[in-house]
């Protein structure tokens, strides 16, 4: 007997029934992404930094010290984890299913984040590529500055439907828009 | 109605009317206005009534100290008591009440209090309702609330939202008038990242109200030129209608924005108020200075305000406050008041120069009475004269308004809100700003600077100076010339002698001379302890007009320095803030973040009930059609785990990922129990103690690979776990090698119990899960029929045959359905948090209800867990003190009722067949009690005195909560299955 | 309103990314350490008011165990390091 299963992602029942054309100002919850934890073991952390600094096809999240996500597209799953694994000095732990990751951009992006998060996203103070764990609407996130009016939110998914909800009431005065995006 | 609108001049658009209603009755208004403006424009002096008193009182201030035009705004569930007319934006359709008067504003049955004044002077009620005492609470109290008021709180919900934001900036400059504004271009024009906020709707300060000229300009016009200046700065952000109400910690500041207080139908986009927290790198106090009342007899009666007040009615919106106005003055503020009436056609019948020579001057033709005091209003809501006193002669003067000034006092409040005092000036007679240091200084009339030119110039050369501490290049702003000022100086009159009625230092809450002088004579002599048997500066207005002639007239009274009285504490916040803006989004559904299982959803369809634990939604039970309660669900559910199978979300419990060379050390360092030996595909229980000995957490940890474990905590104590595992990792043992991370989250985790288990999980797992194959306590990745990898591993929580399938978050709830279409045929149901806690209870298996906090391994049973032959565990040290192993601790038991059908609570306390209750005689309590439908009885676990020793002893449950008493029969703890047969199939 | 706390990983938060643990300055005894030494490591601890030692966690961020150097009066900070170094200084020293 084979079975299969379909795969479910926390903000389907969210998302159903929203406007699909953007707005400006837009969320974008990627459906499936690839989100690995890479930890530096002790003495590693400068080499597996630095691996993790040419590492093509996912973009690195700073946790911690020693701590970093790496997310990328589903195409690269396995790929980018075997990637991963071959850095000497690091424990590679899946976490596709334990985040969502949804991406906020458009010209209010700032000012809609202003109000989930306490840090300053100036651009001079965060700048793109900038990323940092931190409170996002009362859930501890990781938050990435990925273009000049964008960002990258990952939370944990049991809260994922929380933020989310905080994110777009926030974003009411902005015309703030939501969708899947496959990729 | 007389208009006291002037035909020309003012801030306001005379082209945009605005209706708006006061008690019931329809008015005009102009865009531009104040509630407060549009009223006195109208005739409407008298807006408001006294607290105590219930004396008829008009606006003393056109702006935000102000104690008497206190109105209710708005109706139904948007109606805001307590308003202050004066800063109240007009806009179409305002709806304004009256407060605490009763049947109406002008015939109020409490203004009867004002005849009993001599005896309610401060203190009159400790005094006078002291006995009997138990009618404090009953009748005295409720009677003095309800005559002595504010407004009334709607009892609605709040239809409107709230938020709360963030800011960020390197110059904070509080408040826009001269000197705000220039601090705010010079810092602007260098580069800074600026905040200029403002309380009032139009930002300009003072230069809406003088009528100086500015650049060859109208003060208004010059500021309206730097705020368009400003708003085309990308760097400088402008924030109107925004009161910044205290200074905190770290250079954060908080405010509040009235983003649609001045619209009658907010819009559901927005909020009506924005809460910020700006962090500042410095930050520059220009709150401007406030005009001092004079505390003469009458003072408080409508139409009696400052002289400040008057010529802001007059030269900002165009408004007489009455045909025949006096002033009443110390100081040259009194004379540029008249002297701006009289230029624009308003009658001055005189100037009453309480200082016996100055060098100001009046108009020609004006009346200057010097070296005189006023003694007594007349009129009830207007005043319609004054009498006066002058060298021992009485005069009466007629008169519709008083305008009057006593000097002026710096705002300096934010900055005396960290601890630090306002500072007494001989030379200004005023407190002044505290040195606070170099992030925070006051510019302007804030830091004790008189005239414009100068605010102006003060505000530039403080901007210039922070922005070059900051690291940016200022040039000074070419300061303009100003045209017409005056000379603002005084001399200190801190209360006029000889008054014919009651002169008031605290208008709201009615305190007058008077009663400081009772407060002097009973002792009560400090200025905090004044302040409270006078209630002095506990209204809504804080004391804003009133504090510093209360240290003045205290100091006179005692013949001391203001300097030696002081001022009482300055707290936040500056003005009332509202319940919802502090609240922001934190309301209903979003007052707490939520957390859903993976399993949710499939929870949901097969009809769970939910309870929350924490954050959590957890699956309580499962009813059926024909179930009456929660009960017949849960016995159900129980039974057909036992007899065939059951499936249970267990996601929320938290899991650890734990790697490195040092993780089996760690792991035994931190679990009281031997983790070295685990061979790597199996699963160990584990138990954590804190460091006093006392059991912290308990859970399974399973080696996955050499180096690498998966961790699984109680569901409440997840986050307590992973904090306690990442202070001992980083501060005990930093030089271990071992890495963790929560993967709570990843993994959707389902425990399939009962005899069937086998059966039904071999249909979805493609590996072998013989017991040869798959033994109890075995542990390692799958793959599922379909070939998706999971975890499994054989424990169990009800001492049935058991596995817990750990799959991918997102295909929990396929593989959840799965099984039970697997299990269909074998008698499967999804059982909840409730019958978990049945089967464990039969089992004895202990939760957090036994591990309160106060129970050792020992107390519990699990004593031989220890390892006390390794060198060091947390906790090991301290958990053989004595204390903690004494022959008389509590010990986990079990208890069967003698009557099977007799209920025994949780929480019930144990006592000795015939004890009477008390604390010498109690013999411990239950932890977990529930119906088991195994048995057909109740059962509990409970904590007892030395309890293994009492197996077979009958006691009493008694709970006394419930008025329940009940025999029951002390035996092990656990009911079901003692051999553990069922676990070993 | 806020208090700011500059983690050395992340930078300035507000205080509700963090949880206080209190007095840094107590070592943990090792297991052959007399009684006295254990209960004055468990149970006492001064109530200083002005600069203090201070654990804190920084749980809404990098989740690392911080020692916080500050007033607790005034609560200026002197100083904020990763408590794994602290930890390490203070055995160097």
């Amino acid at each position: 007997m084979t079975l299969h299963f379909l795969h479910r992602h926390v903000l389907e029942d969210h998302l159903a029934g929203f406007e699909t054309r953007p707005n400006p100002n837009h969320v974008n919850v990627a459906r499936r992404p690839v989100i690995l934890s890479v930890l530096a073991h002790s003495g590693h952390e400068a080499a597996v930094a630095e691996r993790l600094a040419e590492l093509a096809g996912g973009s690195v999240r700073f946790c911690g010290p020693g701590e970093w996500l790496v997310a990328g597209p589903a195409l690269l799953g396995e790929e980018l984890a075997d990637r991963l694994g071959e850095i000497p000095g690091a424990s590679v732990c899946d976490q596709s299913d334990g985040k969502v990751l949804m991406a906020i951009g458009g010209p209010s992006a700032r000012k809609i984040l202003a109000k989930c998060v306490a840090a300053d996203l100036h651009g001079d103070v965060f700048a793109e590529g900038q990323s940092a764990n931190m409170l996002c609407c009362h859930v501890a996130s990781n938050l990435a500055r990925t273009g000049a009016d964008l960002f990258e939110i990952i939370v944990p998914r049991s809260f994922a439907g929380s933020v989310f909800e905080e994110l777009m009431e926030m974003g009411r005065e902005y015309a703030l828009t939501a969708s899947f995006s496959e990729d | 109605m007389t208009s006291y609108r002037l035909d020309a001049g003012g801030a306001i658009n005379r082209a945009q009317a605005l209706s708006f209603s006061f008690d019931g009755r329809n008015y005009k208004g102009l865009q531009g206005d104040t509630l407060a403006s549009a009223l006195l424009a109208n005739d409407q002096m008298l807006m408001g009534r006294s607290f105590k008193y219930h004396r008829p009182r008009g606006p003393v201030t056109a702006g935000s100290s102000e104690p008497n035009a206190l109105l209710t705004i708005g109706s139904g569930a948007r109606s805001e008591p307590n308003a202050r007319a004066t800063t109240v934006e007009l806009y179409q359709g305002l709806v304004a009440a009256s407060q605490n008067r009763w049947p109406s504003l002008k015939h109020d049955i409490g203004a009867v209090n004002s005849l009993l004044s001599p005896f309610l002077g401060a203190g009159f009620y400790y005094k006078t309702f002291m006995w009997p005492a138990a009618f404090w609470e009953k009748l005295y109290e409720p009677l003095i609330r309800k005559a002595a008021g504010l407004g009334k709180l709607a009892l609605e919900a709040d239809p409107d939202r709230y938020e709360k934001a963030w800011a960020h900036c390197d110059l904070l400059v509080i408040g826009a008038g001269p000197a705000g504004l220039m601090a705010a271009l010079v810092a602007g024009r260098a580069g800074l990242r600026v905040i200029l906020a403002d309380e009032g709707f139009r930002p300009g300060g003072s230069l809406l109200s003088e009528s100086v000229s500015v650049a060859g300009l109208a003060a208004v016009d010059y500021a309206g030129g730097l705020v368009s200046e400003l708003s085309s700065l990308p760097n400088v952000t402008l924030m109107p209608r925004t009161t910044v109400f205290g200074w905190y910690d770290d250079m954060v500041f908080g405010a509040v924005e009235r983003v649609q207080k001045h619209v009658a139908s907010p819009s559901p986009e927005l909020p009506v108020e924005r809460l910020w927290r700006i962090v500042a790198k410095r930050a520059i106090l220009a709150s401007g200075a406030e005009e001092r009342p004079l505390v003469f007899g009458g003072n408080d009666k409508p139409g009696v305000m400052t002289a400040t007040a008057a010529r802001t009615y007059l030269n900002r919106y165009g408004v007489a406050v009455g045909g025949k106005v006096a002033v009443f003055t110390n100081g040259g503020s009194g004379y540029r008041t008249a002297a701006d009436l009289a230029a624009k056609g308003v009658e001055v019948t005189a100037v009453i120069d309480a200082r016996a020579q100055s060098a100001d001057v009046a108009p020609a033709g004006i009346r200057v009475i010097r070296n005189a005091g006023v003694v007594a209003t007349n009129g009830r809501h207007r005043i319609d004269g004054l009498l006066l006193e002058r060298a021992g002669f009485e005069e009466v003067i007629g008169c519709d308004a008083l305008a009057m000034s006593g000097g002026w006092s710096p705002i300096v409040h934010l900055m005396c809100q960290r601890g630090t005092k306002p500072v007494w000036s001989e030379e200004s007679q005023a407190f002044l700003a505290p040195n606070v240091g170099n992030s925070f200084v006051a510019a302007g009339s804030a830091a004790g600077v008189e005239t414009i030119s100068e605010c102006l110039r003060d505000g530039a050369a403080k901007a210039a100076s922070l922005a070059s501490e900051l690291g940016f290049a200022a040039h000074g702003a070419n300061l303009p010339d100003v045209e017409g000022e005056y000379d603002a100086s005084f001399a200190p009159v801190w209360y006029v002698p000889g008054a014919k009625d009651k002169a008031f230092v605290d208008f709201q809450n009615d305190v007058a001379v008077s009663d400081l002088g009772a407060a002097q004579r009973e002792g009560f002599r400090h200025i905090e302890h004044t302040k409270r048997y006078t209630t002095v500066g506990m209204a809504t207005d804080q004391g804003k007009l009133g504090n510093v002639n209360t240290a003045g007239i205290v100091a006179a009274m005692r013949g001391v320095s203001p300097a030696e009285i002081g001022t009482t504490t300055f707290r936040p916040f500056y003005t009332p803030v509202s319940f919802g803006a502090l609240a922001g989004a934190a309301q209903g559904e979003h007052g707490a973040p939520v957390r859903t299982s993976p399993l949710h959803g499939w929870a949901k369809k097969n009809g769970a009930s939910f309870v929350e634990a924490g954050l959590w939604y957890r699956s309580a039970w499962f009813a059926r059609d024909g179930e009456k309660n929660w009960r017949e669900s849960v016995d159900r559910e129980v039974l057909s785990v036992r007899a065939n199978a059951g499936l249970c979300d267990v996601s929320t419990l938290g899991k650890i990922e734990i790697f490195g060379a040092g993780a089996a050390e760690f792991l035994d360092r931190i679990y009281c129990n031997g983790f070295l030996k685990l061979p790597v595909g199996k699963a160990r229980y584990g138990l954590m103690l804190r460091e006093d000995g006392i059991v912290f957490d308990d859970g399974t940890t399973s080696r996955l690979g050499e180096h690498h474990y998966v961790m699984t905590t109680t569901t409440a104590y997840a986050t307590d776990v992973m904090t306690h595992m990442e202070f001992c990792a980083q501060t005990f043992w930093p030089e271990l090698d071992v890495r963790f991370v929560s993967v709570s989250d990843q993994w959707a985790q389902m425990s399939l119990a009962g005899p069937k288990a086998r059966i039904i999980m071999s249909r979805v797992v493609q590996d072998d899960l013989s017991d040869a194959a798959f033994p109890f306590l075995a542990a390692r990745a799958v793959t599922l029929r379909g070939g998706l990898k999971a975890r499994l591993f054989r424990i169990s929580f009800s001492g049935e045959l058991a596995y817990e399938l750990a799959v991918p978050a997102g295909y929990g709830e396929a593989v959840a359905d799965a099984i039970m279409e697997a299990g269909r045929d074998e008698g499967i149901c999804a059982y909840g948090v409730e019958a978990l806690n049945v089967l464990r209870i039969e089992k004895g298996f202990i939760t957090h209800n036994e591990l309160d906090g106060r129970t050792t391994a020992d107390d519990v049973g699990l004593g031989r867990m220890m390892a006390m032959q390794k060198p060091d565990f947390i906790g090991k040290r301290l958990s053989t003190r004595f204390g903690l192993t004494a022959a008389d601790r509590l010990q986990l038991v079990g208890l069967k009722p003698v009557e099977p059908e007799k209920q025994i609570n949780a929480g019930a306390h144990l006592l000795k067949e015939a004890a009477k209750p008390s604390l010498a005689n109690d013999q411990g309590f239950v932890s977990s009690a529930c119906y088991s439908p195994a048995l057909g009885s109740f059962i509990a676990l409970a904590m007892l005195k030395s309890g293994r020793e009492r197996v077979g002893e009958r006691i009493v449950v008694w709970d006394a909560l419930r008025g329940m008493e009940v025999p029951a029969d002390v035996c092990a703890p656990v009911f079901v299955d003692a051999e553990n047969a069922k676990l070993h199939v | 309103m806020a208090s700011l706390i500059t983690c050395p990983h992340c930078g300035t938060r507000p205080k509700e990314e963090f949880t206080i643990r209190g007095d840094a300055a107590p070592r943990r005894p090792g297991s052959a350490d007399r009684d006295e030494a254990w209960y004055a490591y468990v149970y006492i601890r001064d109530n200083p008011k002005g600069r203090i030692l201070e654990y804190w966690h920084h749980a809404g961020g990098c989740r690392r165990w911080l020692v916080v150097d500050r007033d607790n009066l005034t609560h200026e900070v002197f100083g904020v390091v990763d408590a794994a170094d602290f930890q390490r200084t203070e055995a160097a020293e």
